[in-house]
């Protein structure tokens, strides 16, 4: 079974840069709660270079969540800002670091997207 | 305050209650305490021996703060006057009320005194649409407070009630037996706190909102506005207007949760306290030689929260400024876009045309480092994501077609884009201001990344770029016979041929061929679009014209401070001084607070400006007009390291005098003499430079 959660941390490692996060400069963990067990992942952001872990040492921001919708989110399923605004995702400490991660997480899948009728749009690369 | 309602905010906790203080709100009833876009108290009544109250008078002592005066009895001529009570009410994390009752009789007196209260926990916009709730409600009473609970599923907000005396505590309400002696006095405090409940785990708003003290508010509030220059001149109203304006934007300043205790404009009270990325960016220019600091938190906010990704609910592209920004339940479940949502063709050009005016100001090099990413995110959405039509312009359409924005420029009622014959135009459609702000986007751009970022090729690309678009404009929108510039182009990009003040922007935006400008100008202070108030937002004779039209024939002040400030870009003194004189006499008959719109009439038929009726006052942008039409009438612009001082006065007024103006060249004054008339065109000129203090 794969596992959309740590897919995409690996994915993150293996960048190791984001010129979305330049300005951010700090660390989240996020705990995620799977039945009885639980993960941890550890997020270091400087200048936009991106370190993962699993490491337990103190951070400036703890997210935590159930594992399901995280990997929910990951995959663009499900949106992180909304999850936050009706406490299915707690954040404690810095918000700042969770508006530079969520920035992170893809847009909705490709195959929900809805053509807009009769647009002409066109995009020119 | 209409209706007899009261208002009092601190950032976006805002209370609105009767002139009595009390609040019976229904669900689609505006009353209440509201934070973070829920309504946390939809009732608040206050009874005394069973009796409500009669106001006798209510005092807005500051924007957080009010106090009633109050008898006990309704309904009759006749009071009786043996008791006083006076509530005073200073919002902060939720609210504290002080309640004190005064027994002026010889004999003592013994009392029952009661408040009611509930909550719906409405969302503001359930308010506005007035949709049904699908959580659940609870009310406990513990250790002498009142909680009440709304919970669905993982959201939750609670509401928590208590005071410093002892009270009878019910799911209802409080309740004090008091006996008070011959004039003696008896009072209790009753605070209401706000708090979001999520996951089990309880947490009180301050971790959202910091929690600021009355005492705070108030150095805070003071040192505001004495940081702010100081406005001297012969003519008493425009002083009121100033003052007005700085103490209604430090009203409007609104902190997002990630900003800590930096501030930005919001949009307007009470409904649209919240971050919108076209008003926020706005209000930022209008005050940026005045509380330039608004600027940069505008910029980091709104730099924050750049869309990264395409998601058609929220119409987010990569690139893109957020429209609106929203903390309550619909958004939270997802019945409602704000979280946040991306549909507006503005606010992305707009956010660079901000950032270098903000540096041409402050010299703060360093912030246009730190979002050199964004700026080219926002210019790249410009060229890859804007361009629907495929022809070189920016055009909008939603992909949420449900609870998206049909239009996505400033004039977004139904009926804003229509033809002279009154049809309305097809979507995509690319309004002409658009174009102007994307123009100057590229010209902006193109200084920062030769003088900052140190990137000559992509300056050039960018000028390259700009004197197409230009080129092209002119001849695509232009209107020969009319000699002005289209409303917008429609989905088979045929001209959208009305006249409106969106030509305004376009001075302003710099895309107009010098040849045109004068006509343009002709057109701004003609019969057809100026009322002797105000530029209109369209043209009298147009098929769908009507004064009091929302974006059809009303007159926006906000709409006309830029219109002046493009009129003087373009060299047009005279015309952008009679546009300031017209909207600041305006000013004048709303105490000093210009309403978001006002009627189109002429203003010889109705002699005063006709308010048009909105539920937001103050709002960002038109507090921010008075400081911008300050700007333009005296000519202030930064020069490099200077601030040059061109002044040009209606000739209503004598003198002005703009002291300790904050920019780069520290704090310098700016003083100029009225020389233009109204009625003719006579000569004014004279520059004068900055004198560094």
């Amino acid at each position: 079974m794969t596992d959309a959660t740590a897919e995409f941390f690996e994915a993150l490692a293996e960048r190791g840069h984001s010129p979305l996060l330049e300005r951010a400069k700090g660390t989240v963990r996020i705990e995620l709660a799977d039945g009885k067990h639980s993960e941890r992942w550890l997020l270091a952001v400087d200048d936009g270079d991106l370190a993962v872990s699993r490491r337990n040492v103190a951070c400036d921001c703890t997210l935590r969540a159930d594992k399901a919708l995280f990997d929910r989110i990951v995959d663009g399923k499900a949106n992180a800002t909304a999850a936050v605004l009706r406490g299915a995702v707690t954040i404690d400490g810095d918000m700042e670091m969770v508006v530079q991660l969520q920035k992170l997480f893809p847009g909705p899948p490709p195959k929900r997207r809805r053509q807009s009728n009769g647009s002409k749009r066109r995009r020119r690369t | 305050m209409s209706d007899g309602l009261v208002q009092i905010l601190d950032g976006n906790t805002f209370v609105v209650s009767d002139s009595r203080g009390d609040i019976e709100a229904s669900l689609s009833d505006p009353t209440g305490l509201f934070s973070f876009d829920t309504r946390f108290l939809s009732q608040w009544v206050l009874t005394v021996n069973g009796q409500r109250l009669t106001p006798l008078s209510t005092d807005d002592l500051q924007y957080f703060e009010t106090r009633f005066f109050l008898v006990p009895g309704t309904g009759t001529v006749y009071v009786d006057s043996k008791l006083s009570v006076i509530r005073s009410r200073a919002v902060g994390n939720g609210f504290r009320e002080e309640l004190k009752i005064l027994n002026h009789d010889e004999k003592p007196v013994d009392l029952t005194i009661r408040i009611d209260a509930g909550s719906d926990f409405a969302d503001l916009f359930e308010v506005k649409d007035a949709l049904k709730k699908k959580g659940t409600y609870s009310a406990r009473v513990t250790r002498g407070r009142l909680e009440l609970a709304y919970e669905r599923g993982t959201f939750g907000r609670a509401t928590e009630i208590s005071a410093t005396n002892r009270a009878r505590v019910d799911k209802n309400g409080l309740t004090f037996k008091a006996r008070i002696e011959p004039h003696g006095e008896w009072s209790t405090n009753v605070d209401v706190v706000t708090a979001v409940l999520g996951s089990g785990e309880r947490h009180d708003q301050p971790k959202l909102a910091r929690a600021r003290g009355r005492q705070n508010m108030e150095t805070n509030l003071k040192r505001w506005v004495d940081n702010a220059p100081t406005l001297e001149c012969d003519w008493d109203s425009l002083r009121e207007t100033y003052r007005r304006s700085l103490v209604d934007l430090a009203a409007l300043r609104f902190s997002p949760p990630i900003m800590g205790h930096r501030s930005l404009p919001a949009a307007g009270l009470p409904w649209f306290m919240t971050m919108f990325g076209r008003d926020s960016i706005l209000t930022s220019l209008q005050a940026l030689p005045f509380t330039p600091e608004l600027a940069a938190t505008t910029l980091l906010a709104l730099g924050d929260w750049q869309g990264t990704r395409i998601d058609d609910f929220r119409d987010e592209d990569p690139g893109r400024i957020l429209h609106e920004m929203r903390y309550g339940e619909l958004p939270a479940f997802e019945e409602r876009p704000q979280s946040p949502y991306y549909g507006s063709a503005d606010a992305t050009p707009l956010y660079v045309v901000l950032l270098d005016e903000y540096e041409r100001w402050t010299g703060d090099r360093r912030l246009v480092h730190e979002l050199e990413y964004e700026a080219r995110a926002a210019l790249n959405w410009i060229d890859e994501y804007a361009d629907l039509m495929g022809n070189g312009y920016i055009s909008y359409q939603r992909r949420n077609e449900k609870t998206g924005l049909e239009n996505q420029c400033w004039k977004d009622s139904w009926d804003s884009i229509s033809y002279r014959d009154g049809r309305l135009a097809g979507f995509p459609r690319a309004t002409c201001e658009l174009q102007g702000y994307a123009y100057d986007a590229k010209m902006r751009a193109a200084r920062l990344a030769r003088e900052i970022w140190k990137d000559p090729e992509f300056a050039s690309e960018l000028e390259k770029q700009a004197a197409e678009l230009k080129r092209r404009f002119n001849r695509d929108f232009w209107i020969a016979d009319g000699e002005y510039f289209a409303l917008a182009l429609d989905s088979d990009g045929k001209q959208v041929d009305t006249l409106s003040s969106n030509i305004g922007h376009l001075l302003w935006s710099g895309i107009v061929d010098k040849s045109k400008a004068k006509a343009i100008a002709r057109h701004l202070v003609g019969p057809r679009l100026y009322s002797g108030w105000g530029v209109r937002t369209l043209a009298e004779g147009e098929g769908r014209y009507n004064p009091i039209g929302y974006h059809v024939g009303t007159i926006w002040p906000f709409d006309n401070s830029f219109i002046a400030w493009g009129l003087r870009r373009y060299g047009f003194k005279d015309e952008a001084a009679r546009i300031a004189a017209g909207i600041l006499a305006a000013a004048d008959f709303f105490d000093g607070r210009l309403p978001e719109a006002f009627g189109g009439y002429e203003r010889t038929l109705t002699r005063y400006p006709v308010q048009y009726p909105t539920a937001c006052s103050p709002q960002a942008w038109s507090t921010g007009a008075p400081l911008l039409l300050l700007r333009t009438m005296l000519g202030l612009e930064p020069v490099g390291d200077l601030l040059v001082v061109d002044p040009a006065l209606p000739v209503g007024i004598g003198h002005v005098a703009l002291l300790d103006i904050p920019g780069r060249w520290g704090r310098v004054d700016a003083f100029g003499r009225g020389r233009v008339s109204l009625d003719e065109k006579k000569g004014l000129r004279q520059g004068q430079q900055a004198v560094p203090v």
